[in-house]
């Protein structure tokens, strides 16, 4: 009730018909709905190209889960993106491994909050979230198949022709739409439900005192970069892993030597179930990552500017300020997320 | 109930609009909407090209350098056609990018495998005088950043897209030069590239704005082309004119040494090339 000409059509109308809202009964919540939650920044996915449905968001789902995405038929998304790491790789995987049991070049992050991101991958090269499964069906070191036999298999299929018929009332299956049920179903994998989030919503939840300390050290001390409610800037930095890089990063997409060892700085939401981290898994625990960030970096000429100081490279860090700064990374957990029944295979 | 009154009122406001429009009528021309046929030719300097298979070296075509080359497939995307005339009248194709084929309007590829694809027949225009065309060769950032597409944009169905830097590849000439580079390469699966070949691939869409004293980040290959027609053509409902646009490959590959660019697969390495399109593209003729 919020168009000033229905608005003003109720005033005048009144006498006649009830224009209130009071009457209507409440709906139960709609599972199926994207929501923003009211600590997040607005999604910048092009919903109104593809709004969630219930039928679009299961296809995905069947389709996250299926084989049939594969060359061979033995491997699917969620070889490497699995909910109880928040839709990252198995931690035994650290760096993915797809068809023929080959391995990437990098390690899969998670898949939450995606509707929020600008740009995918460690290197930013696809800018829409649809395009991004493109990718992991056609890189000969994940799922190792073309785009036009999905299609054809997904054709042949009954099952799916009938879910694409309910989805979107189409009865040819296309790579376009498979690929917007794919994002249906990412898409609502958002993640906001964290100790953290309780209490930044005010939601009752309280964090506890070195928790607290951990939060105010992180803002300040890593804040510059994992900024923002999902802890990035979605910039790329280079964070002295390397002083050589036979993966270049950024320097991938836009050539340049001033973005050789750049990888987007990653969200932290869920970072204690994503291990191994960085973008080539390179630490298995968040104390070794802290000690990297004290005392373990290398020099290559692109490393971020905020690690360089008089004492040398990285950010000063007291034993006590990593217990607390990992405190705080831990109440950034989602237990709800990795439980939540919506996400299951069917 | 609320929709029912939304309904109503919409109602009530569309038949006052056309109350108040009707007076306004008797300016508008009395013709209906016309068409446009737009013809791009396909040359390499004055003759018409002939496909050679890949691996097909029989070159029918020697260059200023002495290279001896011969196109095997090319493909280009046209978008965002606007047409003008002297008197500001104006048309501009509608774009609009779906998973729906067949709502996906305003966006061509003209492609080699495809006959026919090189004529592009506009409808709808409004009746008037035109001599101007603009388009864009390529899919620019609007066209990309709505995501999945369907049609002439779907991947699955010979769209030329790059997946690893996101983005339609705007466009791209293949072939063989008796002077390339190219070795043989097996990259399993039934794909290969064959020894000799070459492949200029234009892609590129971000317009990003560097920080102060940084180089450009990205580099835009996406290019408007503007032409002028020689005369005035008159679009209206019964007539059925035509426009020939030339599209010159010399032009594009002028100047090329085979023998050190024959893969060109990245925004930077094919500005050199997106630089000439402006020249690649030449007014031809209009018929009415
Ligand atoms: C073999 C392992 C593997 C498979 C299978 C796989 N992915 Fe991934 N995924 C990755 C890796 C590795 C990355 C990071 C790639 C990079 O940065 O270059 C990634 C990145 C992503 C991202 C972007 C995340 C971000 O933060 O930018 C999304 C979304 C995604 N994958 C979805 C999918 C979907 C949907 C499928 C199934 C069609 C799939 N993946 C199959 C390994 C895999
Ligand atoms: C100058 C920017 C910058 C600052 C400051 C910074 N980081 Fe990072 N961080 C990055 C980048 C970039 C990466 C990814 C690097 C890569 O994979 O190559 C990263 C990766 C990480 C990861 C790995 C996450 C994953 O999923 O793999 C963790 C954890 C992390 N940072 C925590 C911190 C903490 C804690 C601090 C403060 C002590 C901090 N960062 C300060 C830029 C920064």
């Amino acid at each position: 009730m919020t168009s000033p000409v229905v608005y003003w059509a109720c005033l005048v109308l009144t006498v006649f018909v009830s224009c209130s809202d009071e009457d209507e009964p409440t709906l139960p919540v709609n599972r199926y709905e994207f929501r923003v939650p009211e600590n997040f920044p607005q999604p910048i996915y092009t919903f109104d190209n593809n709004p969630v449905t219930k039928a679009g968001f299961d296809l995905g789902k069947a389709l996250f889960y299926d084989p049939i995405l594969s060359r061979d038929g033995s491997a699917s998304c969620n070889n490497c993106h699995i909910q109880a790491t928040a839709f990252a790789d198995s931690p035994v995987h650290p760096l993915s491994v797809g068809v023929d049991n080959r391995l990437g070049i990098r390690n899969a992050p998670p898949l939450t909050n995606m509707a929020f991101f600008p740009e995918f991958f460690w290197d930013g090269g696809v800018t829409h979230l649809d395009f991004v499964p493109i990718n992991a069906i056609e890189a000969d070191f994940e799922l190792d198949e073309t785009v036009e036999n999905v299609v054809a298999k997904l054709n042949a299929n009954k099952k799916y022709r009938d879910m694409f018929r309910d989805a979107f009332d189409i009865e040819e299956v296309t790579l376009p739409y498979t690929l917007y049920a794919l994002s249906q179903f990412t898409n609502m994998m958002v993640s906001a439900n964290s100790k953290y989030d309780r209490y930044i919503r005010n939601e009752g939840g309280s964090l506890t005192a070195l928790e607290l300390e951990g939060l105010a050290t992180f803002s300040e001390k890593c804040g510059a970069c994992h900024s923002g409610e999902l802890f990035t800037d979605f910039s790329y930095r280079n964070n002295g892993l390397d002083s050589t890089f036979a993966d270049t990063g950024r320097n991938r997409i836009t050539a340049l030597n001033s973005d050789i060892g750049k990888f987007r700085v990653p969200s932290l939401r869920n970072v204690a179930l994503t291990a191994p981290y960085m973008h080539n898994a390179r630490f298995k625990t968040l104390e070794e990552v802290l000690d990297h960030y004290d005392n373990g970096m290398v020099y290559y000429e692109t490393i971020d500017e905020t690690f360089v100081n008089q004492n040398g490279l990285g950010i000063d860090l007291e034993e006590t300020d990593k217990a607390a700064i990992i405190a705080f990374l831990n109440t950034l957990t989602d237990f709800d997320f990795v439980q939540d029944t919506l996400f299951f295979r069917n | 109930m609320k929709s029912t009154i939304k309904f109503l009122f919409a109602f009530l406001a569309i038949a006052s609009l056309g109350l108040t429009a009707c007076n306004k009528d008797d300016d508008a021309p009395a013709k209906d909407p016309g068409t446009l046929s737009i013809l791009f030719d396909n040359k390499l300097g004055d003759k018409g090209i002939s496909l050679k298979d890949f691996g097909d070296k029989t070159f029918d075509y020697t260059d200023a350098n002495g290279q001896a080359f011969n196109i095997s497939l090319f493909a280009y995307y046209i978008s965002a056609i606007e047409l003008e005339g002297p008197g500001g009248v104006k048309h501009i194709d509608p774009l609009k990018v779906t998973a729906n084929a067949s709502e996906v309007t305003g966006y061509y590829h003209v492609i080699s495998t495809t006959p026919g694809s090189n004529v592009i027949n506009l409808s709808g225009i409004e009746p008037g005088t035109y001599n101007k065309i603009r388009f864009t060769v390529g899919v620019d950032e609007s066209g990309v950043q709505e995501g999945a597409a369907g049609g002439v944009l779907d991947p699955a169905n010979g769209a030329w897209f790059w997946n690893w830097n996101a983005g339609y590849i705007g466009f791209g000439v293949e072939g063989n030069a008796s002077n390339s580079g190219q070795e043989y390469v097996d990259w399993g699966n039934g794909f290969e590239t064959l020894e000799g070949t070459y492949a200029i691939h234009v892609g590129g869409w971000k317009d990003v704005e560097p920080q102060p004293g940084e180089d450009p980040k990205f580099v835009n290959n996406i290019k408007v082309i503007e032409l002028d027609f020689d005369s005035s053509i008159k679009i209206e409902d019964g007539l059925s004119p035509q426009a020939h646009i030339n599209v010159n490959f010399e032009e594009l590959l002028k100047g090329i040494d085979f023998s050190a660019t024959y893969a060109v697969h990245r925004p930077d390495l094919g500005k050199p090339f997106a630089e000439k399109l402006v020249e690649v593209f030449e007014f031809d003729h209009v018929h009415q």
